[in-house]
């Protein structure tokens, strides 16, 4: 278990270290931040003078060093573009985008697990066949599609919700409903199938043939056993949160973190682009390893292979 | 020998593909369409892209008042929807079929490698594609895109990119099973090297559930795509894309809504229809395969 | 000189062991010597988890041996998956129990047997369409039949199918890891009999390994009875069936039935044996009727005896009790 643990432990921190030193690589060697920033027509010398303040005239290795040494010291650096704090102007932005994605996961995660928990006790049966589709149609949709389909009806037809923005709690509506109608579609999924197998199981078939109430059998002894993998799934959503409201955030101009990496990727501010990235994929390793443990400990099986 | 006859005869049956569901089938019709909207894009389009009629600009379809001219309307700059709908489907299936190729093509190769070298190769393999999972699609094609420059080759890399660590795991696995199986050590035992064992005989074996794990992809990459061009960062104008169409339709949604409305349907059916097709085979897989 | 000779060899497998826990060594094999000669049968027997499988595969050099040496035409075994042992595989082959695990259910039977042709450059196209044809033939096929899959056979034709394709590189040595006992015995005498026919045509020299000695005591030329990863006795099947020496082999040959028998059979007492947990001294000492404190204290080792055969017993049967 112990060795286990440190293995995962080691290849989390290579991943992480892979991509810091992959984003930094690629993002200061494909283009010039200067040129694009300061436009083509600057004068040499402001080029120059931006790129020593910048440290950019210093070997790509040099730059790296000192850049790890920062990271490491937990400085993210200043915004190439405004000279604000980076790691202040994401976090603040981080905060912005929790607001919708948590309460759309908790949503998400409920609905789902009562959806396919539903289609899973009524395996076969009209209902279990609509829900399956409604989950295939939910997440054939594009987040961008119900998001503008949303606001077509309720903002510009009805006018009962603003379009956008993010002034009054009743912007936050639809771009909740937007993600957790994903979310959902894709758990009652995942959790249909994990309820299935359980059911299937002999010791449910022999609970219930001892004259166990059926919902007894299913709360105590389906459930629980079903949730290990729905808990996994769960766990990598939670990792993606950060991410995975770029497009949402973009249709109903949500200002949180997906606005500021389309912001600072089309205006070129490096120093921005890779904080985020290092911290999307810190918290996707983190909560994938934590995903991992937690299967360890919650699934005896895999306790006994991995001894 | 009349005992072998009957012997075979059940075998074949099973071997047939079972009734489809009406579901199914209107979903398999729904792709035929698209396939043959996008070979045929060229002679199918009533007018070009790009051809302006500023006369006639945000016109409604025909069933909300407009003309026959244009029978899904005209968007901003007087463009005819229906030709830019036809040659958008036929832009972004191509995209999505050539990227799904390659990711699979790609990861299937990774997953190979992992499973025959094993040692030192798995483990960077495993890497990888924690890194790949470590870094959301659509940021690091966000990036990519706006670093390296907009073109069509970057544009299916990247997408080939999305999931190729999913088939990556699927080839792993079952090549590891396949190994541990009596064909495939039969096959080594007499003599063959890693080619014919690999190309003749463990492709065949698997190719249905690759199939079926690329086929559950297609959509998610067409849906990664069209959410790039809503984004602006995919296909670039004056060519034009699904996604492209709803992302610049977007500013007429209050006035004209149809020029959004009909790729964001035609997307919406597609990836349904794929995912559901998808799904079905995975079944058919599972209950006639092992 | 022998085609294949086992000179002391070893295996051992680690088995379980975790954090706290070292793994246990399991001795698959321990010091097994076994030769074979140009056109004869040495039949292996034992109950299951004796080695006598990894004994096949270590014959095949499919599997190192830990120790010891095993000698092909009196070459040292290359390692697996070089260059010289792929081409030694045109020379030596196996026949496996399942035939239907063995054979790739995605191809015509024909193109399988034709496998060994291609890999090792034997004849062309046309050639080797006519020399599959043939080895069709030669166990008892119809030609027509190959264009089937192994799915549309029977289990008896599709062990034919395994045969053809282990005889197509016209190999000197085979070996057969229980090739029937997964076929119904109406098939099994079929199978056996091309089996011995063409092994008598081609003067193949042949391992044939099963648990039902009486089936391998009517084909092969020598027999060698293994418990727990060791040779326990080695002669010629009329040898063992007549005078068994050593207890377990009598306790086998006994076992088989026999509607005169008059005198009670002798039975196994005890444990079934575990090779993670092998007991001391002669490990078969506590289920043998004769067993003494000496047998628990001290292995007997496998020793040859004046009539050509070798047994490891402190009690020889053969020989009056002192």
């Amino acid at each position: 278990m112990t060795r286990f643990l440190i293995r995962r432990l080691l290849r989390a921190v290579l991943t992480i270290l892979i991509v810091v030193v992959a984003a930094f690589v690629a993002l200061r060697t494909t283009s010039d931040p200067a040129m694009v920033i300061l436009g083509p027509d600057a004068p040499p010398d402001a080029l120059a003078a931006f790129r020593k303040a910048w440290g950019l005239d210093q070997p790509l290795v040099i730059q790296f060093a000192s850049y790890a040494w920062q990271i490491l010291h937990g400085e993210f650096g200043k915004s190439m573009l405004d000279g604000a704090d980076v790691l202040q102007k994401v976090t603040a932005r981080v905060g912005v985008t929790l607001e919708i994605m948590v309460p759309a996961l908790i949503l998400g995660v409920v609905f789902g697990v009562a959806l396919g928990t539903l289609a899973a006790l009524n395996r076969g049966r009209w209902l279990d066949r609509l829900m399956m589709f409604g989950a295939v149609a939910g997440f054939s949709v594009p987040g961008f599609v119900l998001g503008l389909v949303l606001v077509l009806i309720f903002a510009v037809n009805l006018h009962w919700l603003p379009s956008g923005g993010n002034d009054s709690w009743t912007s936050a509506l639809l771009p909740v409903f937007t993600l957790a109608v994903g979310w959902a579609a894709i758990l009652a999924r995942f959790t249909r199938s994990a309820m299935i197998e359980v059911l299937d199981q002999p010791y449910i078939r022999t609970g219930s043939a001892k004259g166990l109430l059926w919902h007894e059998v299913v709360l105590r002894h389906a459930l629980p056993n079903a949730s290990i993998p729905v808990v996994t799934m769960v766990g990598f959503m939670v990792g993606g949160l950060l991410a995975g409201a770029v497009v949402t955030e973009s249709v109903f101009s949500w200002p949180g973190l997906g606005q500021l990496i389309v912001t600072s990727v089309t205006s070129r501010d490096v120093s921005v682009v890779q904080c985020v990235l290092v911290l999307v994929a810190t918290t996707m390793v983190v909560s994938n390893m934590l995903v991992d443990l937690l299967y360890t400990w919650l699934d005896p099986r895999m306790k006994e292979a991995q001894a | 020998m009349s005992a072998d006859v009957t012997l075979s005869l059940p075998e074949r049956r099973r071997l047939r593909l079972p009734a489809m569901p009406a579901s199914i089938a209107a979903a398999s019709l729904w792709i035929l369409l698209m396939v043959a909207v996008a070979l045929c894009a060229h002679w199918l389009q009533p007018y070009t892209i790009t051809q302006m009629d500023l006369s006639a600009r945000l016109q409604p379809p025909v069933l909300f008042g407009g003309a026959w001219a244009h029978p899904l309307g005209t968007d901003q700059l007087g463009r005819d929807v229906l030709s830019r709908l036809i040659v958008s489907i036929r832009v972004s299936l191509t995209l999505a079929f050539c990227a799904t190729l390659l990711g699979v093509a790609f990861g299937a190769l990774m997953g190979l490698a992992a499973a025959h070298f094993r040692g030192p190769v798995e483990q960077v393999v495993l890497v990888l594609i924690d890194v790949q999972a470590a870094l959301p699609f659509i940021i690091l094609a966000l990036s990519a895109l706006a670093f390296f420059g907009n073109s069509w080759t970057l544009l299916v890399f990247l997408l080939a990119f999305y999931g190729w660590e999913r088939h990556a795991r699927v080839v792993r696995g079952l090549a590891m099973a396949a190994n541990g199986q009596g064909y495939m050590m039969a096959v080594r035992q007499l003599g063959a090297g890693p080619g014919r064992l690999y190309a003749r005989h463990l492709l065949p074996n698997i190719a249905a559930t690759l199939v079926v794990s690329a086929t559950l992809a297609f959509p998610e990459v067409i849906l990664a795509a069209s959410g790039l061009s809503f984004l602006g960062l995919g296909i670039q104008p004056p060519n034009t894309s699904l996604g492209n169409m709803v992302g610049y339709g977007r500013s007429y949604l209050s006035t004209a809504p149809w020029v959004l409305l009909a790729p964001a349907v035609v997307i919406v059916l597609t990836t349904l229809s794929i995912s559901l097709l998808g799904d079905w085979l995975r079944d058919q897989l599972d209950t006639s395969g092992r | 000189m022998p085609l294949l000779e086992l000179r002391s060899v070893s295996r051992t497998y680690a088995r379980g062991g975790g954090l706290f826990q070292a793994p246990t060594p399991v001795h698959a094999l321990s010091d097994v010597s076994l030769s074979v000669a140009r056109g004869k049968i040495l039949g292996i027997v034992g109950e299951s988890g004796c080695g006598k499988s990894t004994t096949g595969r270590i014959a095949l050099g499919l599997e190192a041996p830990d120790g010891g040496e095993v000698l092909f035409d009196g070459a040292p075994m290359p390692p697996e998956g070089s260059a010289a042992w792929r081409a030694l595989r045109r020379r030596m082959q196996l026949v496996f129990q399942d035939p239907l695990g063995a054979l790739d259910k995605r191809m015509s039977v024909a193109a399988q047997i034709a496998e060994p042709l291609e890999i090792h450059a034997i004849g062309t196209q046309e050639t080797r369409a006519a020399r599959v044809a043939e080895l069709l033939r030669a166990v008892g096929l119809r030609p027509d039949q190959g264009e089937a899959q192994p799915l549309a056979l029977s289990g008896g034709q599709r062990q034919r199918v395994v045969l053809a394709r282990a005889l197509a590189s016209e190999p000197e040595l085979l070996v057969c890891d229980e090739p029937v006992s997964a076929l119904d015995v109406s098939i099994q005498a079929q199978v056996v009999n091309i089996l011995l026919g063409l092994q008598r045509q081609l003067n193949l020299a042949m391992l044939f390994i099963s648990h039902d000695l009486k089936l391998v005591g009517t084909i092969a030329d020598e027999v060698a009875v293994m418990y727990l990863g060791r040779v326990v006795e080695r002669g010629t099947p009329a040898q063992l069936f007549a005078a068994p020496r050593h207890p377990y082999t009598q306790v086998l040959v006994s076992s088989i039935p026999d509607p005169f028998r008059t005198t009670p059979r002798p039975r196994l007492s005890g444990e079934p044996p575990d090779p993670g947990n092998r007991p001391s001294g002669c490990a078969f000492h506590p289920r043998c009727a004769r067993a003494s404190e000496h047998c628990r204290r001290t292995d007997p080792g496998l020793s040859l005896r004046a009539d050509g055969r070798a047994v490891a017993c402190h009690h020889d049967l053969q020989e009056t009790p002192a």
